[in-house]
């Protein structure tokens, strides 16, 4: 909080228009949103499985579309490698660096290994 | 404070330039303040809903004001479906995701003959457009290989041309990829990315003629107003298009109307094409501009694995290679069970089923429709309706003798015109999983 406090600061000095731009972002922007518009869930790492990278992974690859996305998905680490190929190539995602993607790749093969979908059937008397 | 915000801050404070090279690729420059490599900017703008001038002055290690003060604190992440709240939607609708906004119907509520607006599934790319304040004055532009470049508003279109109105089935290209196995990557739609809507439009071909398609031009690329979803306004969402005998089809339709009124903002109003039986990315949303080329398009959304099948089978699961892909064109053929309702409990002693449903197969029509109540070792034919008009669905019924209470199966199998049917489980296993139609399943309990 504090750091951000500064930086701010900072920022305030040098750049007034920017400033502005973000004081306004939080409310006239969204404001001006329509309301027809869907407001997306809030979505939180902490609900997703835990590992290393966990952070890391979940603020990488919820930037553009919902952590959800990535959640559903089983893979083995060879398709989520051919995932990330996907979204730099054909997403616009930043390349991310070699130290980087071997956190994001560790996290994604262990938190979501190949796994039935678990929106294919599903005995309906079964549930808890 | 909210959770987000505190691990976002967290994220910063152990160590703010690792967290804006994951971030956004943001790294420092020369001097000590970072700068936003192109998609970084763009990312951040989305989040922030705006674009962020001066951006590359920005000091690393500051968040935007917007991201740190995340509206609603997040839900824990619980089982089951997530349902559906959005002004004019049944609450009955599933979300598949929600960012991009994705939502599909479960078959117990495609049980109308007509799918109501509010029942209607819903697929984003991208961003949605702001909903048009003047609808008559949206522009659409044909361009390429033409005679006559044509540019016309929606009032023109609506005051030039006779308008029809087509009962037509819509579905998404991936509906079905949940029942791979193993699992592909996407959205995972059960059977609930379709529906059959009234549309209201003009044919397409009237205004590819109006502009005179040369004989060079063999494919359409298709453009609309929504904006990808790193906020990279340079960056297309999605254009895919079809060859140019799908697009003069009387029913390859631009649609204004659905079910009777304005088409609204969510299902791509005030202007979308419907391309009726192909994957429903081809009935381009918020469409502003058909390009004619002179060879296969080539948008995004077109090649590689995306709404495309092997040619050659492949083992499932396997890395594919996009030389054996085709672009998938029909979709095939499905049936769905409306009613009853999977999960169903019927009373003790009741001995007959009243089942109905709806089936449809792309660009062809659906010959029968099977059902059994024994996992297919004996299949009965139900009574099937012929379509309204080409590319309307088939609604069937059947009433079906059960022989004791207890737990029951319901299945459903169509067969197409050609006499293909609906496999017992998805067939042609691809990374991004299309075409995916095995029987309808369900279960009820009696007594
Ligand atoms: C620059 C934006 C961006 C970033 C960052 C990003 N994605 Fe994506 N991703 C997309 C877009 C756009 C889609 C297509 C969404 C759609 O069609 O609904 C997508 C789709 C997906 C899909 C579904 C597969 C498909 O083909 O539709 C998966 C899985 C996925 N992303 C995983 C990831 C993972 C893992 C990361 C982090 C390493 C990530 N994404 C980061 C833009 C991004």
């Amino acid at each position: 909080m504090h750091m951000i406090g500064r930086a701010a600061l900072a920022v305030r000095r040098l750049f007034p228009a920017l400033v502005l731009v973000l004081a306004l972002s939080g409310g006239f922007v969204f404001a001006q949103a329509q309301q027809e518009q869907f407001t997306p869930q809030t979505e939180d790492p902490e609900t997703f499985p835990e590992g290393d990278g966990r952070d890391d992974t979940f603020y990488t690859c919820s930037a553009c579309h919902a952590f959800k996305l990535v959640a559903s998905q089983g893979f083995s680490r060879e398709r989520w490698d051919e995932t990330i190929d996907l979204m730099v190539d054909r997403h616009g995602m930043a390349k991310p660096e070699a130290k980087d993607r071997e956190i994001i790749l560790n996290y994604l093969a262990k938190a979501f290994p190949p796994k039935a979908s678990p929106r294919g059937f599903q005995n309906p008397f079964l549930k808890q | 404070m909210t959770k987000r915000e505190r691990s976002l801050e967290e994220l910063y404070r152990d160590d703010p330039e690792r967290a804006d090279a994951l971030l956004y690729n943001r790294k420092t420059g020369t001097s000590r303040r970072g700068f936003l490599g192109g998609t970084g900017v763009a990312a951040m703008g989305a989040l922030v809903g705006g674009s962020i001038p001066f951006a590359q002055n920005m000091p690393v290690g500051l968040i935007p004001a917007a991201m740190a003060q995340t509206p609603a604190p997040a839900a824990p992440e619980k089982k089951g479906p997530t349902y559906l709240n959005f002004p004019g939607k049944d609450k009955g609708l599933v979300v598949i995701g929600d960012r991009p906004l994705v939502a599909e119907t479960p078959e117990h509520l495609l049980d109308d003959d007509t799918t109501p607006t509010s029942k209607f599934f819903i697929r984003q790319n991208g961003n949605p457009p702001e909903a048009a304040g003047n609808p008559d004055s949206w522009k659409l532009t044909i361009d390429g290989e033409v005679n006559k470049p044509v540019e016309i508003t929606l009032g023109q279109l609506k005051k030039n041309f006779k308008p029809q109105t087509l009962r037509m089935v819509l579905e998404c290209g991936g509906n079905g990829r949940s029942f791979f196995s193993p699992p592909t990557s996407g959205n995972q739609w059960t059977n609930g990315g379709a529906g059959c809507a009234e549309w209201t439009g003009i044919s397409l071909s009237n205004v590819l003629r109006m502009a005179g398609v040369k004989p060079s031009g063999i494919y359409t690329a298709n453009y609309g107003a929504d904006t990808h979803l790193s906020g990279d306004a340079k960056r297309l969402t999605l254009s895919r298009g079809v060859r140019m005998a799908k697009a003069m089809e009387p029913q390859s339709m631009l649609v204004w109307g659905m079910n009777g009124k304005p088409l609204e903002n969510v299902h791509g109003g005030p202007l979308r094409l419907i391309i009726p039986g192909w994957p429903g990315s081809a009935s381009h949303k918020w469409i502003t501009k058909i390009t004619i080329r002179d060879k296969e398009h080539d948008g995004p959304g077109m090649t590689g694995t995306s709404y495309r099948l092997p040619i050659r089978p492949m083992i499932p699961g396997t890395k594919a290679d996009p030389k054996n892909f085709r672009i998938l064109e029909s979709m095939p053929v499905r049936s769905i069970i409306t009613s009853p309702a999977n999960g169903n409990k019927l009373a003790a002693g009741t001995r007959e089923l009243k089942l109905r449903g709806a089936a449809w197969a792309g660009d062809l029509t659906v010959r029968q429709v099977d059902v059994s109540i024994d996992y297919g070792q004996t299949w009965i034919r139900t009574n099937l309706s012929q379509p309204k008009n080409r590319f309307d669905w088939q609604r069937w019924t059947a009433n079906i003798k059960v022989p004791s209470d207890g737990y029951y199966e319901i299945w459903s199998r169509a067969t197409d015109q050609n006499g293909k049917a609906q496999p017992h489980i998805s067939a042609n296993w691809n990374p991004s999983g299309y075409g995916s139609n095995p029987f309808h399943r369900i279960a009820v309990l009696i007594g």
